[in-house]
């Protein structure tokens, strides 16, 4: 991509370079631009210094740290139950996705097995937290890069997703409805139903979303070409998830190491990939999961119906004690790789629990892609990197 | 670079675009909701307040012990009563304090789960925010108060497990009527009346 650039104005720095005539030869000082903790354009409280260049940015150091609120150090004074309301707030976009983490990591300590009909509604859950979260960012996105209609399309869709999940789990956002040994209870009679007419109006609603703005010229002029990722970047840095597949880096765990029913779910579950590694890459990575998410939310509540009755869930003992060992199991959380390492001396409590989240290490990258852009470029960029700032801080 | 996507256009096509789609809705039904003049339907799962039942609790502090943030405050003392006739003094737990404070309560819902006297129950009223930060603090004479806008539970998926509540119920007092949850074949718009 090339730039075009062009000095409007001399700052301080030409009046000490005397007879200097040619911009070209001054010594101009680098300028040390703080974008945040505190700035519209960023999502929460991420800093970042950059150093420009004029308009150019020459390196920039994300800064993390402001929202540390010390979640692995809490995991270790509470127990397996209470740990699951800490887990579901570091992103608190796919607080479901996080709960499984963990219910899954002390159902392999305790070698537990779930339920069938539990297995599958989580899986079921998992997708539409999935859609909940990319629907975050499909409307954030496009309202940094200045259009506002996409924002109240996607919360429309959140909306009628967040009713299911407030249905069966009371809440909209932190639903803290996984228990070790399956969910906290059974769901409610016809909500099944409810369910499958949420995922086909959503489905539905996309068609909007994706009209308005996947083909816009202005979207695409922005986003095209610009923070291009490669591949082996992507590797360095440990990114994951729909930004390491928007640059052809296919690794999705629902495939290569299912957990849950993805097993089962491979002909409907298609990893979505991309090769040119750029925003606009990034986000149709974003638009085309959706669809698939609702795809094999549509195939969970088939299994669901199909399934014999049984529980949901199984009676653990009054005391929950992880037997000691250590296990690490990771989930493919809408944002990336979310992981928890977690070692038990055969307490109620882990003795430690690591906390690998993806948004972490998908801002670490921002170091090597943001230099020699703009900064106009720099919210396109920042803001297709999907991130949390909880996630990152944790 | 991408010289195949580049399809020649008609200038401000896109602008026709959006702004067609700015005339569409305008035609269209609004979504938004009229908040205060119209009050949200919530699901009876809704977690937005703890009701107490002051007169199931024990205080066996249970809940206090299993809060995440230790939120919940209790006092209560032992009481002796007299000796009925022919049997001996039984000393009863009576509760002086039961509070809840909810700017620092984080909605998990273990002190409902763990509750062995149902006691504790959710509600979906929300409506309780104060100016100062103080009047969170919810005594047990208002948490008592939410108890009268606590739902009954909803029914559960006919595929699930048989509730541990009705097995106990029909091992004392024989099969219950159909639709109240342990008939399972049988419809569900039965007199689920009790």
């Amino acid at each position: 991509m090339d730039i075009s650039e062009r000095t409007v104005g001399v700052g301080a720095g030409a009046a000490q370079t005397g007879d200097a005539v040619s911009a070209k030869d001054m010594a101009t000082e680098d300028m040390v631009l703080n974008i945040g903790p505190q700035h519209p354009s960023t999502h929460g409280v991420l800093r970042l210094r950059l150093r420009l260049d004029g308009e150019q940015i020459v390196s920039a150091e994300p800064i993390v740290g402001y929202m540390h609120r010390g979640a692995e150090k809490l995991f270790e004074v509470r127990d397996y139950r209470q740990i699951v309301v800490l887990a579901n707030r570091h992103d608190w976009l796919s607080a479901f996705a996080n709960e499984l983490g963990v219910v899954l990591a002390v159902e392999r300590m305790l070698g537990m097995e779930v339920p069938e009909r539990a297995t599958w509604a989580r899986t079921l859950l998992a997708e539409l937290n999935r859609v909940l979260n990319h629907l975050m960012f499909l409307g954030s996105y496009p309202l940094e890069m200045g259009a506002i209609t996409p924002i109240f399309y996607a919360f429309t869709e959140r909306e009628y997703l967040q009713a299911v999940m407030e249905e069966v789990s009371g809440g909209r956002m932190h639903y803290m409805f996984n228990r070790v040994g399956g969910l906290k209870e059974e769901l409610p009679a016809g909500w099944t139903g409810r369910a499958r007419a949420t995922v086909a109006e959503v489905r539905h609603g996309m068609v909007r979303v994706e009209e308005i703005i996947h083909g816009n010229e202005i979207f695409r002029a922005r986003t095209r070409g610009v923070g291009v990722l490669t591949r082996e970047q992507i590797l360095q840095y440990g990114v994951s998830g729909p930004i390491a597949r928007a640059s052809g880096v296919d690794f999705d765990l629902r495939r290569d190491e299912p957990y849950l029913a993805y097993g089962e779910l491979g002909d409907v579950l298609r990893v979505v990939t991309r090769t040119e590694g750029d925003c606009h890459a990034r986000f149709s990575c974003l638009l085309d999961q959706v669809a698939v998410s609702l795809n094999l939310a549509d195939a969970c509540l088939d299994r669901l119906e199909a399934l014999p009755p049984g529980p949901i869930n199984q009676r653990l003992p009054k005391v929950l004690k992880a037997p000691e060992g250590h296990v690490y199991q990771w989930t493919e959380n809408p944002l990336g790789l979310n992981g928890y390492f977690l070692v038990s001396r055969g307490e109620k409590t882990p003795w430690r629990m690591k906390l690998r989240s993806a948004s972490f290490n998908n801002v670490q990258v921002l170091k090597e892609l943001l230099p020699g852009n703009l900064v106009a470029d720099m919210i396109a960029i920042l803001g297709s990197m999907f991130f949390v700032v909880g996630d990152i801080d944790k | 670079m991408s010289n195949h996507e580049a399809v020649k256009r008609v200038p401000g096509a896109g602008l026709a675009k959006g702004l067609a789609v700015t005339f569409r809705t305008l035609l269209r039904r609004s979504v938004t909701a009229q908040y205060p003049e119209v009050k949200p339907a919530l699901p009876a799962r809704s977690r937005g307040a703890i009701a107490l039942l002051e007169e199931n609790c024990t205080s066996c502090m249970l809940c206090a012990r299993e809060c995440p943030d230790w939120c919940i405050y209790i006092d209560s003392h032992k009481e002796t009563l007299p000796a009925p006739e022919g049997g001996r003094e039984r000393a009863r737990n009576v509760l002086d304090r039961f509070a809840i404070d909810f700017s620092l309560c984080m909605y998990c819902g273990i002190c409902i789960e763990v509750c062995p006297f149902d006691a504790l129950f959710w509600t979906p009223e929300f409506e309780y925010a104060e100016y100062d930060i103080r009047d969170l603090l919810h005594e047990k004479d208002r948490l008592r108060e939410w108890m009268w806008t606590v739902p009954p539970p909803p029914e559960n998926d006919p595929s699930g497990a048989v509730p541990k509540e009705i097995t106990t119920a029909e091992r004392t007092a024989g099969p219950l009527t159909p639709g109240a949850g342990g008939d399972r074949d049988g419809g569900s718009e039965g007199g689920a009346g009790e």
